[in-house]
């Protein structure tokens, strides 16, 4: 039993391959994949789990999963290769900063060319719907083994979050607001999604998330740690444990009583752990989905419920000139979004004989001395901020 | 069960780490300058060593010697469009220190014909396109440095500002793919996406693709100061001016200038540069932030070159009366700047 006071596992079983239950194969071939085995990976299976490998279960959803998996995949990998001019060595030079982008604004929720987004919404469709074969797939696993199916509905949570970043663009109407594909594009969708919305952190879902998620990485932190705690007493055999409490389970309850005066049960833990995971993603999604439907400014309405703590203000305003700072929106009706097109500037004229004193703007060039882009009347002076700042 | 030296692999994990904690966080070559309210992470940090090698590398000409007593009488001058109202000797010796500013070798030729420097061909009647888009440049100048006080202040600007010893500039930006947000440098209105009501309503549709295009803006200013976000912005809510640095007062009276400076000067060159100098949609280069600041928060690190040269000051207070030559202005504001610069070495940094 000493075995178990490691950070890695140290028992290793070499028997015989479990099978498992018989199984009726599937429409698409035989339902189980080899009989098992003790391969050569099976050392190293073994320090992180069961050292045996196999038989896999593919079956008819898991393999339509994995198809559309690809062609997302596919999709997304040749839109961004052909992105670099199918380099392949920029392509790997530029990986992490290649991207599938979303339709531009414009298109709102119409079907935009293949180019402009297009490939993109097939991309997510086709991820979408291997993610959702991929839950029918937990769900029909778990009851084929007699098992409750907790499993799919936690993983049905994480599902929910994944699609409010549908939801949410659906309500708003424009598919612009989705994640592109790309390592650092989707990072800095986030960015940008929170920057939009007026500071996510003052969403209060979006805080409700983190507790449980930093929530789940304590709980697991403390529950891994106690059964490894008393693993020399046979506390890894949880489930034992649950039913027939013996004194891994007592010492165990034990500690943490003293500790902080209440202990969780062999069983509630698992409870907690399950709760904390499926609340994450399920608070987070809520977030999401409210985002832009109910609340445009999250930052003003924590003003406005007491969440933002007062500082001084480093400029004083008058309400005349905070209108005036105010500028224009980028998009301010779904019909005026900017197209970002590059304009085609005409052949430069004839020279003319002196630059002065009446010299043409270009074509090229806005029409006029810009009266939207210098403000007629003259914006405040900056101030100093009043003593406050040490 | 074998003795796994865990505490002592520990003890000197924690020893190095801590040693190279100090190291980096305790010494002087962190610089932290407080920007906001205390406690909200309104800050500036820079590594020391990196500002240092950025200011040695930042090199700053002597200001050619004052100039003497001008012959009386009118100005001898044809085909003087814009400093035609200095003196002579002021005049030349605008030109020399243009010379090394602009054309990096104290060559005339670079704009002039010197068989005949009033013209504004070169003798086989081709357009010098060099002298005519250096004097819409010296208009601008002077526009610069006399309607935009509120961003270039007594400091100014001069050729050497941005053109550093260089025909081009850094950082000049031409119509293409991968830059569209640089529009707004140009004649892109509104750059706002954060609401400024807390429900959702039709004034504001940005979307988060729109954010996106503000924000490398936003950080192409950015690399262009060498700042961070709270440089300017209370990054809580990057909408509100209230919580914002001063700082990012002065940088809206940049954005105006650059867009005017843009609009009315630079890309209408288009007309007289030739192919070469176009971008690859045919316009003319176009400037930014970083065309002056190139990754410094101020210009040359402040230096005050244009105190040195009247004819380029142009300050609306100004009559249009020949200067009498350096250190004597005739704006009040500028004055004291002389006053401190003479007493101070030169190079005024």
């Amino acid at each position: 039993m000493l075995e178990y006071q490691n950070i890695f596992t140290r028992v290793q079983v070499r028997t015989q391959p479990e099978a498992g239950l018989p199984i009726p194969d599937s429409l698409m071939g035989p339902g189980r994949l080899g009989k098992g085995m003790f391969g050569p990976l099976a050392y190293w299976a073994g320090k992180f789990g069961d050292a045996q490998i196999g038989p896999i279960y593919l079956g008819t959803t898991g393999l339509l999963s994995l198809m559309f998996g690809f062609l997302a995949f596919e999709i997304v990998g040749l839109n961004m290769w052909a992105s670099v001019g199918w380099d392949p060595v920029e392509f790997v030079r530029r990986l992490p900063w290649l991207s599938l982008e979303p339709p531009p604004p414009q298109y709102g929720l119409k079907i935009p060319p293949l180019n402009q987004g297009g490939w993109y919404l097939l991309a997510g469709a086709c991820l979408s719907l291997s993610i959702v074969l991929w839950w029918i797939r937990t769900y029909r696993r778990a009851r084929a083994l007699g098992m409750g199916t907790h499993l799919p509905w936690a993983f049905a949570s994480a599902i929910f979050l994944f699609s409010a970043f549908y939801f949410q663009p659906l309500l708003v109407g424009s598919w612009s607001e989705m994640v592109p594909f790309g390592i650092f594009p989707h990072l800095d969708w986030t960015s940008a999604f929170s920057i939009r919305y007026g500071n996510l952190y003052y969403n209060p879902f979006h805080a409700l998330s983190i507790v449980f998620l930093y929530g789940s990485a304590v709980l697991f932190a403390m529950h891994g740690a106690t059964i490894l705690a008393v693993s020399r007493l046979g506390g890894e055999r949880e489930i034992e444990q649950i039913t027939d409490r013996g004194t891994a389970s007592e010492r165990a309850a034990l500690f943490w009583r003293w500790v902080m005066g209440f202990n969780a049960t062999m069983e509630s833990i698992h409870r907690w752990a399950w709760w904390f995971a499926v609340l994450t993603t399920f608070t987070g999604g809520i977030g999401i989905i409210l985002t832009g439907t109910v609340v445009d400014n999250w930052y003003l309405w924590g003003v406005k419920h007491g969440l933002v703590a007062p500082y001084p203000a480093q400029n004083v305003l008058t309400e005349e000139q905070k209108l005036e700072l105010r500028g224009r929106y980028q998009g301010t009706s779904p019909d005026s979004f900017p197209m970002y097109n590059v304009p085609v500037t005409p052949a430069a004229p004839a020279m003319p004989d002196s630059m002065l004193p009446g010299m043409t703007p270009a074509p090229g060039a806005a029409p006029s001395a810009t009266p939207s882009a210098t403000p007629s009347a003259t914006p405040p002076a900056a101030t100093t901020p009043p003593g406050g700042t040490k | 069960m074998r003795a796994f030296p865990f505490a002592r692999v520990a003890l000197l994990g924690f020893a190095a780490t801590s040693l190279a904690g100090c190291k980096y966080w305790k010494s002087e070559e962190r610089v932290t300058v407080q920007t906001g309210y205390r406690g909200t992470a309104m800050e500036h940090t820079v590594k020391k060593s990196d500002v240092m090698a950025q200011f040695a590398a930042t090199s700053v000409p002597e200001p050619v010697p004052a100039a003497g007593p001008s012959p009386p009488g009118p100005l001898p001058w044809k085909n003087v469009q814009v400093l035609n109202d200095i003196s002579v000797a002021e005049f030349n010796r605008t030109m020399v220190a243009m010379s090394t500013w602009v054309a990096g070798t104290g060559n005339c030729a670079y704009c002039h014909n010197v068989v005949n420097f009033a013209s504004d061909t070169a003798n086989d009647g081709k357009p010098l396109y060099t002298k005519l888009t250096a004097r819409r440049m010296l208009q601008m100048t002077r526009h610069i440095n006399g309607q935009y006080g509120q961003h270039v202040a007594n400091t100014g600007v001069t050729c050497y500002t941005c053109h550093r010893g260089k025909p081009v500039p850094q950082g000049m930006w031409t119509f293409g793919d991968g830059n569209q947000y640089q529009r707004h440098y140009l004649d892109r209105d509104g750059a706002r996406v954060i609401s400024h009501e807390m429900a959702p309503s039709n004034a504001n549709r940005s979307s988060v693709k729109q954010t996106e295009w503000t924000y490398a803006l936003m950080i192409s200013m950015s690399n262009s100061l060498g700042v961070n976000c709270t440089y300017c912005h209370n990054t809580r809510q990057f909408a509100s001016w209230q919580e914002a640095p001063p700082a990012r007062v002065k940088a809206l009276h940049g954005i105006n200038m650059v867009r005017d400076v843009n609009t009315n000067f630079v890309a209408p060159l288009v007309s007289i540069l030739p192919q070469v100098r176009l971008g690859e949609m045919g316009d003319a280069p176009k400037v930014q932030c970083q065309t002056c600041h190139q990754g410094v928060y101020k210009p040359l690190y402040g230096a005050k070159m244009a105190k040195d040269y009247p004819a380029i000051w142009g300050r609306p207070d100004w009559a249009g009366t020949p200067f009498p030559g350096l250190y004597q202005t005739a704006a009040d504001s500028t004055q004291k700047v002389a006053d401190a610069a003479a007493t101070a070495p030169v190079g005024g940094r």
